[in-house]
């Protein structure tokens, strides 16, 4: 049961009312709970930020790293100890700007490590700055006029740079979300999934989303199933503003590292 | 089962609300001691696993307590159990 | 035997099972040693990582798993982990840091020795906090002292440093390889302890993962559980007290030294590459009244080792930089301390020091 991997003594956590990171762990932990595995053996690591907190609310061996660094810890703990399960939660600041290179060469190496990115397009625990993936025009307050640099794409990023298992849901879509999850733990090599979600503090406030259940209505009308999207492009049909796929991505069976030896 | 929400965790983002198929949350009227409006339960025994978990002995649904971002939501065993109340909808 | 290598073969044979690397002159040749040897060696990892970065985050996630885990590098890279040196130190997590010195600031003269990294490596990660550094003079030491680094890591649970030189690095001597050299593993933690409760040494008892305490592990400010308690000005002030106590307190008791001539009028306060300088003009030459403390272990400094030279009248420094631990001699003794700084890659000849010996005695 999800409920055995809380560290019950720890909740509520810190995080603020209507935020996504919550969601997020619940469906992680829910997938983690239906592959069977021992807490024994398995690891969460995060770098900083408040998606990086979530380790300290599971009750396992966990590790809250430097800022970006989470996957190099993590490279570390699986390498010298294969038979550990590792999780690692990142945010999008943590993953996509201090983290990028290690994210990048996690993914050649292709070790085998899940990786959960909570995008919520912002710098939530520094009080709301713009990171790599805010959103062309969108306010934070490093962008008060509206962000003017190019957003990355974590999905295409991880997917070029060979990762085994990729995909992208939403906070809306827990069900999904659990079962993309549960394939990205039972993938060998690395897996990311990453999950847009709302920061009605931070993100919402700024963006005219401050309650967090127009935030998550606005997520679930703007993300499209991959198929769906790809069909639309082929078709030339312009994509409506802020829409995004979801989905899916690759899943592979490219050679991997940090897997137990089958001795 | 009996549908709970725990007053300790929840912080009143209402996603509750928005996510049961069968409205069972609404909005909370009035403020708790910690300032907090916690939804209200409207006829919780519609909910499929507050009637049926027992019998199929594993969850169903549970949207609302995967998307409950303060882990406040759960389902706790009524004592005593009667198997003899639980009517099955087809 | 190279130094560099003598220094691989000596974490391996202290049981290194996990390196995390990335190439810098002058201390590949570790890596590259490392490289070849471990994939041989059932249960070890090499693993060049994306930058020195990701090699100390690697070495320290690998340290939670129980292994004894090792990086070597230089300058520019060592600046590079000082962010997660100072994790390690927070976290208390065991590991081995090879920094063979080169000339700097910045890419400076990669081919060229220097010690002047020996500041950074005490203060150079933010807040206040403690380490151990040692010093090999010679490929002999460069093996043994690799050796006792991991023992010193594991019972304090603190990185170690080995602070060696391009000199010393590259330099090729006889080694004698011992058939085994002594292993002390951490103290496990006792049943029922929370994670980071102090012994009375000021150490935990260390639980790695997979041996089920679930111990959470953070650079933040944390309770004996290992979980987050920022705001607290008693918790900081006792965690990072303890942090420096546990190494400061046994500053004389894991002090690792040579003393020669402790009658000596001017004494020589030597480590590292000068050492063979200082040895030569005091063992071989005779130059009259002089003796030598050689320092093995320079952090956490032994100040005590200072009074063994009852009639010494003034201490003479040598070092490949402008003058860092003769700062820490003279804070600790009232006669004048001479610095001797040469930097630009070579060593100090024999006469620099005879000078630097008439200047002492022309001054005192």
């Amino acid at each position: 049961m999800r409920d055995e991997w809380f560290r019950a003594d720890r909740l509520p956590h810190i995080y603020c009312a209507g935020c996504g990171n919550g969601t997020i762990v619940n469906c992680v932990l829910e997938a983690v709970s239906m592959t069977g595995w021992d807490r024994k053996n398995t690891v969460f690591l995060s770098g900083i930020g408040c998606s990086s907190r979530a380790p300290g609310y599971i009750l396992t061996d966990s590790l809250h790293t430097t800022h970006g660094r989470a996957i190099a810890f993590a490279t570390g703990v699986k390498m010298a100890d294969p038979s550990l399960h590792v999780v690692v939660f990142t945010g999008d600041g943590d993953l996509a700007a201090i983290g990028g290179n290690h994210f990048i060469h996690a993914c050649r190496r292709n070790i085998d490590l899940t990786v959960v990115c909570m995008n919520n397009h912002i710098y939530g625990m520094t009080g709301g700055q713009g990171s790599p993936t805010t959103p062309l025009g969108k306010t934070s307050t490093t962008t008060p006029y509206g962000a003017s640099e190019t957003p990355f794409d974590l999905v295409d990023l991880a997917v070029a740079a060979g990762a085994n298992y990729v995909a992208r849901w939403t906070s809306f879509h827990v069900k999904q979300l659990t079962e993309a999850v549960l394939n990205g733990l039972n993938t060998p090599g690395f897996s990311l999934i990453e999950v847009r979600c709302q920061c009605p503090t931070s993100y919402g406030r700024r963006n005219k989303y401050r309650e967090p259940v127009d935030y998550i209505t606005h997520l679930k009308a703007h993300a499209i199933l991959k198929d769906k999207w790809e069909s639309m492009e082929k078709s030339g049909q312009d994509m409506p503003a802020d829409s995004f796929p979801v989905g899916e991505f690759v899943r592979r069976a490219r050679p991997v590292m940090g897997v137990p030896d089958e001795a | 089962m009996k549908l709970e929400i725990d007053e300790s965790r929840c912080k009143g983002c209402n996603l509750c609300t928005m996510v049961c198929p069968y409205k069972i949350y609404r909005p909370g009227s009035r403020p708790n001691r910690k300032g907090i409006y916690i939804p209200e339960l409207d006829r919780p025994e519609r909910c499929p696993n507050c009637r049926l978990q027992e019998l199929y002995g594993r969850r169903l649904c549970g949207v609302c307590a995967l998307i409950c971002p303060d882990q406040a939501i759960r389902w706790v065993p009524e004592k005593p159990y009667e198997p003899m109340k639980v009517v099955i909808e087809y | 035997m190279q130094g560099n290598i003598a220094s691989a073969e000596g974490a391996l044979a202290a049981g290194c099972t996990f390196f995390g690397g990335y190439p810098i002159t002058p201390s590949t040749e570790v890596a590259e040693h490392m490289a070849a040897r471990m994939p041989k060696i059932k249960g070890s990892c090499f693993i060049q990582m994306e930058d020195e970065i990701a090699s100390m985050a690697a070495i320290i996630g690998a340290a939670w798993t129980g292994a004894r885990s090792m990086t070597a590098t230089s300058g520019p890279g060592f600046s590079l982990m000082m962010e997660n040196i100072g994790y390690a130190v927070m976290t208390e997590t065991p590991c081995v840091l090879v920094n063979i010195q080169r000339g700097g600031p910045s890419t400076g003269q990669p081919t060229m020795g220097a010690q002047g990294d020996m500041m950074q490596v005490r203060f150079g990660s933010h807040g206040d906090y403690s380490i151990i550094a040692l010093c090999p003079s010679s490929v002999q030491e460069c093996f043994d002292l690799t050796a006792k680094a991991f023992n010193l890591a594991d019972r304090f649970r603190t990185p170690v440093f080995l602070m060696a030189d391009e000199v010393i690095g590259h330099m090729r001597e006889k080694l004698e390889i011992p058939d085994s050299v002594e292993i002390v593993r951490p103290k496990t933690l006792p049943e029922g302890m929370l994670p980071f409760t102090p012994g009375p040494d000021g150490v935990p008892g260390f639980a790695p993962f997979g041996t089920g305490r679930y111990t959470h592990v953070t650079g933040l400010t944390h309770d004996e559980r290992g979980y987050p308690d920022t705001t607290n000005p008693a918790r900081h002030d006792a965690l990072v007290r303890r942090l420096v106590s546990k190494i400061e307190d046994a500053r004389h008791e894991i002090a690792d030294y040579t003393i020669v001539n402790e009658d000596a009028e001017y004494v020589f306060v030597c480590y590292g590459a000068p050492v063979r300088t200082v040895k030569e003009v005091v063992d071989k030459r005779k130059v009259p009244k002089t003796g030598y403390l050689q320092l093995r272990i320079v952090w956490p400094f032994p100040e005590e080792l200072l009074k063994r030279f009852p009639k010494c009248r003034a201490f003479i420094v040598p070092e490949m930089n402008l003058g860092m631990i003769v700062r820490e001699v003279g804070r600790h003794v009232k006669i004048p301390v001479i610095p001797v700084s040469r930097i630009g890659g070579e060593l100090h000849t024999p006469e620099d020091l005879i000078e630097a010996v008439k200047i002492a005695e022309s001054t005192t």
